[in-house]
Parts: structure tokens; sequence; C-alpha cells
């Protein structure tokens, strides 16, 4: 009940943000403020009140953690649908990803470290 | 039965009791993720190949560790340790660790 009542969840953010993204990715591509965004919608504002429990907490995260996962995720070894269709709008260069891990990783929240 | 083993007994039901609001079992999930703490509470700790470090889990939400326990599990998310690790737990287990690390944030 609570998957079902999730991935209904999953599907009309997947809509929302193919309506969303749909005119830029047919010209120019999304600017980074746009990109930024997009992982905002779900994750929340700084990444750190994600939109549904499965959605992790981004703020505060590791830098290169969150790189390698973008690069999975756009290489697809990591496949969450969500996840993978926000790569095939995106279309995010290194650079982006580079970015978008050190926005995040900079944003405070609950994350710790379990070493510290 | 002697009064000490008694107290931690009524210590254990009493916990539980407190916990039953919640469907996961943080302190079990405790004992459950010693292992984890070997690569996920060592300072400075890389991944090697490709280099990036081992995530904060920490205050981390219950419910994404539960379901990224589970695509190691099932293989949706490929990594040789945590597919290993992933596949002696079961879904109780998973939530349980879940609970764990969410309840030691900040």
């Amino acid at each position: 009940m609570r998957t079902a009542k999730s991935n209904f969840f999953a599907l009309f953010l997947l809509l929302a943000a193919a309506t969303v993204f749909a005119s830029e990715s047919a010209t120019d591509g999304a600017s980074f403020d746009e990109k930024l965004k997009a992982c905002a919608a779900c994750h929340g504002q700084n990444g750190d009140t994600p939109l549904a429990p499965e959605y992790p907490l981004l703020a505060g995260q590791y830098e290169s953690y969150l790189a390698n996962s973008l690069r999975q995720y756009r290489d697809g070894q990591r496949t969450n649908p969500i996840m993978a269709l926000q790569m095939q709008i995106l279309n995010l260069t290194e650079d982006d990803i580079e970015a978008l891990a050190s926005h995040f990783s900079s944003q405070s929240s609950n994350l710790r470290s379990l070493a510290d | 039965m002697n009064w000490p083993t008694i107290s931690v007994l009524v210590a254990i039901c009493s916990l539980s009791w407190a916990n039953a609001a919640l469907a996961a079992d943080a302190a079990r999930g405790k004992y459950l993720a010693e292992t984890c703490m070997g690569c996920h509470a060592v300072k400075g700790y890389y991944n090697v190949y490709p280099s990036y470090r081992v995530p904060k889990l920490g205050g981390q939400g219950a419910k994404y560790i539960e379901s990224a326990l589970k695509a190691y599990k099932t293989g949706e998310r490929l990594h040789g340790t945590m597919n290993a690790n992933a596949d002696n737990l079961s879904n109780e287990d998973m939530a349980d660790v879940g609970a764990f690390f969410e309840s030691h944030g900040e």
C-alpha cells in the first residue's frame, strides 16, 4: 500500500519535472540554477528536507560521494528510475556534477560521520 | 534466575515497550550495524576505485537506508562489499539498521 502510494507520488514528480524541463532540453539545456532547482524539488531547498522518506539527505554529505553518485546515475551504473530520467533531462556536464556536489555537501543538516 | 538477570530482562522489555510505536528497532539495528562501522565509522575512509569518501550515515533517513540496502541485495545497486553485506539482511534487519543510523544524527 505504502509502496503503491510512493510509486504514484514518484510518477507525479517525474511528470512534473518532465513538463518543467521539456522546453529547455529541446533548446540550450537547463541553466545551472535550473539544475540545482531540479535536485531541490525532491531533496529539499538545501538538500536537507527530502520530500519522501525514501529520498536521501544530501546536505552535509561528502562531496566526493555525491559526485560519484551523480556519475553512476549518468553512466547507468545506478538505475533509480527518477534519477535516471533526471539525467536524461538535465544532461549534466562534469562541471555541473562537481558544482552540485560541492553545493550540497556545504549545506548543513543532521548528517554526520559516525567516526566523529 | 537471579536478580541481575531479571533486571536486565525488565530493562529490555521496557525498551521494547518504549519503541513499540516505531515499527523498526534501533537497538537491534545497532547490533546488526556493527559490520557497517568497519567502513562507515572510520575517519577519512575512502572507497578505493573510483576514489570517494565512504558516505556519512548518521542522521540519514531510515527509509532511504532501507531502500539502499534492498537495492544492494537485489543487485540494482552494485558495490562488492555492500552487495555481500546486504545479502545477509532480512527486510526487518534493514529497517532496524536504518532506524539505528537515523537516530544517530547531529
